[in-house]
């Protein structure tokens, strides 16, 4: 009973005392509040790139290892050449140890980019809608791990028929129409992303056995789709694929490869895929990486940042609370007088130590208030100068809890400093 | 009396010397964290060549679809880059002093075989004016004359690195390499070119190194070269291949112009805006007529050369260095107020209420200048380590570097902070009245 109206009793010192040092007291307030909107922002930010650097690709990332070669030797420029080369590459990148799955497609998750085209429903004569477009072979799925959730993956018959029908294209120009549209049109299978299929063809599905086509009238029958894939590109199609079969050349004029390893295998793999490739046909150079590789290089700037905001945030907190353990101790010692006497005159060490405590408490939720707005307006300024994040309550309410918590410890140091002042120093001069 | 008081400053620091190490400290963490990130972001944000930036022009046409704009973040804003096709017509423009339409590729260098294996090489094939155009400077030789440019006569110009790993470093000028299939004469070796930002060429990665090798732009054709910058399209190619690329109306080639005066500014901007009406009569550019040519730093800017992230790193940085300041005022001002009874002596004595100031304000510069300095010298091991970071990320050595007018940005910001942060604890104890301290001692 008696604590309630003594706490009561101690703000009026408490306020008169902050009254006559305005500055100084303010000087505390500002500076909290200064603190807590900085807090706020950065760890908004740091959230906000955890979440992007968390997003799942829905492939066996961990697993996975880019191997491109690029061919110096002439020999390699013969479609027939290349495609042996393909099959025995192959071949031997499936026989080494820990590998899993090896396939041949131009699809490298992670690299921030690839290719993209524009289809929409065959017959709609809707808007076209831009979507990520890549070769793949029979094996592209199964070694990215996704899996196929209605209709069919390819069959190697799939990437034969698809590789001639492409290759027939190319050997010279397509006869077209008055439009200017090829007169024949052509039909390619494909496996699209079930995101893709939404927005092109509305509703959940089935999207199996419906007809895409291209600006120039060629068809795309969808034999399968899949529901897992995210690939962030530089315009917003991150969610949208369309996998179509080709026997991969690379614009480099190599052939790129994905392999998928045993668990945990990956490194080890690396480590040994250039010497056997090599010695399966070496006019040639390879480029082997691993998928966590490419992602962290992707992630390199986020990454970079998440971490000093981090380091900028501890610091931050570490100077505050500082600054209060320096500003109280020079108020114990200002009042070192007053304590003695107050102690002479029956205080207890508890009184003393609630009376600076409280004092602090005071100035740091003044200085929490002044914050959260102040931690609104930063955001605002954030969001339109760096497009940062938004700022959520409970985030603002964390970083009130932290602070308040720092501010008592660091007032903690020295209040116990003055509850051991000692009754007589009432009674010395100075 | 300045020299006096510095060393009372320095004296007042000596007394107490762990409130003393938090004070500097404090200001020095604030501005090595300000310095570093100022610096990292001016790195990337400088002009990267003040002589010329002014006069050097991005171009641009809107080709693309007539039924959607090019995509990205501004639905004004035309391609990133143009099509073959309409590089060839530009460059017959007589209004710019230097011009060069421009590609990245990577082809493969055969090197003496008792020297290496072949090996790719990043390879930007471009017109003669390149090399004038971005003073780009030679160690050897010099660039090839624009009549190569027209045959083109097989020649080609590499890079110090690249020069090092075929010729030991010698000057090859004259010497063969041999690039894919067939002969080239090295014509120039440049000197240790690394601007941080590859600003002639921003539509990839701009913190890419530049390539070490440099072409003939129309080796395109006859070396069936490909392409490993962007290429955006929106219409499908009237033919397989790269005859049916040149044809198309695809945007992969950069286009630079150096245009010396306003005047032939607007002459240039009247000229292509001609050229595109012409073409429109033959059923090409179904957009609005919407063509930039853009100085260089409004280019660099509208390509988001300097990362959000950083932006943001360098803003928070100096709201940190914000509150050490505050933090600073806060601890000086308990600390002389602390100093009452001496300041009452001092004034008893006859010491004027502007010598009391003085003396504080130096005190805080004195700390200033010492927390700053250590702050800087904090902040070089902040960018050094940054710099580890780099290489591992793009293979840039020494990417991040604090130069003269950062280095002063950095004195002058602690100087500033020690100011801000002292004036008032200095006003407040330059006015304790000479006798209240008397009286109680």
């Amino acid at each position: 009973m008696s604590a309630v109206p003594a706490a009561t009793l101690e703000f009026g010192p408490i306020l008169r005392a902050m009254k006559r040092n305005k500055v100084r007291f303010g000087l505390i307030v500002f500076e909290v509040a200064l603190t807590l909107a900085i807090v706020a922002n950065c760890v908004t930010m740091v959230l906000d790139a955890r979440r992007d650097m968390a997003r799942r690709s829905g492939f066996d990332d961990p697993n996975l290892v880019s191997v491109r070669s690029t061919p110096f030797d002439p020999a390699f420029k013969e479609d027939g050449y290349l495609d042996n080369g393909v099959r025995e590459d192959l071949r031997a990148l499936r026989s080494m140890p820990g590998v899993r799955a090896a396939t041949n497609t131009g699809f490298l998750p992670w690299q921030g980019g690839g290719s993209s085209t524009e289809l929409r429903a065959a017959g709609s004569r809707g808007e076209m809608l831009r979507t990520q477009i890549y070769a793949v072979d029979e094996g592209t799925l199964d070694t990215l791990g996704v899996p196929i959730v209605e209709g069919r993956g390819f069959t190697p018959d799939d990437v034969v028929q698809g590789t001639e029908q492409l290759r027939a294209l190319r050997r010279g120009p397509r006869a077209r129409d008055a439009e200017g549209k090829p007169a024949q049109k052509i039909t390619q299978d494909v496996v699209i992303s079930s995101a893709y299929g939404r927005l092109a063809f509305g509703g959940n599905g089935p999207f199996v056995g419906k007809m895409l086509e291209d600006s120039d009238g060629d068809f795309y029958r969808v034999i399968g789709t899949i529901d897992a894939f995210y690939n962030p590109y530089g315009w917003p199609i991150h969610e949208y694929v369309v996998f179509y079969t080709n026997l991969g050349r690379s614009y480099e004029g190599g052939a790129p490869y994905l392999v998928r390893t045993e668990p945990g295998q990956a490194a080890a793999v690396v480590k040994q895929v250039e010497q056997k490739m090599v010695a399966v046909n070496g006019g040639r150079n390879l480029r082997v990486r691993t998928i966590e590789e490419i992602k962290g290089q992707f992630f390199a700037g986020k990454q970079l940042m998440a971490t000093m905001m981090s380091g900028l945030v501890v610091l931050l907190v570490l100077v505050t609370s500082l600054g209060i353990v320096g500003l109280t101790s020079f108020s114990v010692t200002e009042r070192t007088r007053q304590i003695g006497t107050r102690r002479a005159l029956g205080a207890r060490r508890a009184d003393i130590l609630r009376h600076f405590l409280l004092e602090n408490w005071l100035l740091s939720s003044l200085g929490l208030g002044v914050g959260v707005l102040l931690a609104y307006a930063l955001n605002f300024g954030l969001a339109n100068a760096v497009a940062a994040a938004k700022l959520g309550w409970p985030l603002v309410a964390g970083g009130v809890l932290l602070l308040w918590t720092a501010g008592l410890l660091a007032a903690l140091v020295p209040a116990m400093r003055a509850a051991r002042v000692s009754p007589a120093i009432a009674t010395r001069n100075v | 009396m300045v020299l006096y008081n510095l060393r009372i400053a320095l004296l007042s620091l000596r007394r107490n010397i762990v409130l003393s190490a938090v004070i500097v400290g404090g200001i020095a963490l604030g501005i090595a964290v300000a310095t570093l990130f100022s610096t990292m972001r001016h790195v990337l944000a400088r002009d990267p060549i003040p002589d010329k930036s002014g006069r050097l022009f991005y171009v641009r046409l809107d080709t693309w679809d007539p039924l959607k704009p090019y995509p990205g973040d501004d639905p004004t804003r035309p391609p990133t880059q143009i099509t073959y096709r309409d590089m060839v017509e530009l460059m017959k423009s007589d209004i710019p002093v230097r011009q060069s339409g421009m590609f990245k590729a990577n082809l493969y260098v055969f090197p003496d075989p008792k020297v290496g294996r072949p090996s790719k090489q990043v390879t930007r094939l471009c017109f003669s004016d390149f090399f004038a155009m971005f003073d780009v400077p030679f160690k050897y030789g010099g660039a090839w004359d624009r009549k190569a440019d027209q045959g083109p006569e097989p020649v080609v110009v590499l890079n110090d690195e690249l020069n090092g790993t075929l010729f030991g470093g010698a000057d090859s000028v004259g010497r063969t390499v041999r690039i894919e299939s067939r002969d080239f004469k090295v014509v120039g070796v440049l000197d240790r070119w690394r601007p941080a930002v590859k600003f002639y060429d921003v539509t990839q990665f701009a913190m890419q190194a530049p390539e070490a090798v440099y072409m003939p732009f129309n080796f395109l054709q006859p070396m069936r070269i490909q392409s490993v910058g962007n290429r955006d399209g929106w219409k499908s190619a009237p033919a397989p291949g790269l005859e049916g690329l040149l044809q198309s109306e695809t945007c992969w080639i950069q286009m630079w112009v150096e245009l010396p005066a306003r005047d032939k500014v607007e002459a240039y901007k009247a000229f292509v805006d001609a050229y595109v009406v012409e073409q429109k009569k033959t059923g090409r550019f179904p957009r609005p007529l919407n063509n930039r040519v853009t100085p260089l730093m409004g280019w660099l800017r509208e390509q988001k050369v300097v990362p959000n992230e950083l932006n943001a790193l360098m803003a928070v940085s100096l709201l940190f260095l914000g509150v050490c300041s505050l933090n600073l005022m806060g601890l000086l001002l308990a600390k002389f107020l602390a100093r009452g009874p001496e300041i009452g002596v001092r004034r008893a004595l006859g010491a004027r209420r502007l010598d009391v100031f003085v003396q504080h304000v130096i005190e805080c510069e004195v700390v200033a200048a010492i927390g700053g300095s250590l702050g800087i010298l904090a902040s070089l091991a902040g960018l050094a380590w940054m710099n580890t970071w780099m290489k591992a990320l793009v293979a840039r050595e020494e990417f991040f570097r604090l130069d003269l007018p950062m280095t002063g940005f950095a004195v002058l910001l602690s100087l500033v902070a020690g100011l801000l942060a002292g004036l008032y604890p200095a006003w407040r104890v330059c006015r304790i009245p000479p006798a209240v301290h008397l009286k109680l001692q």
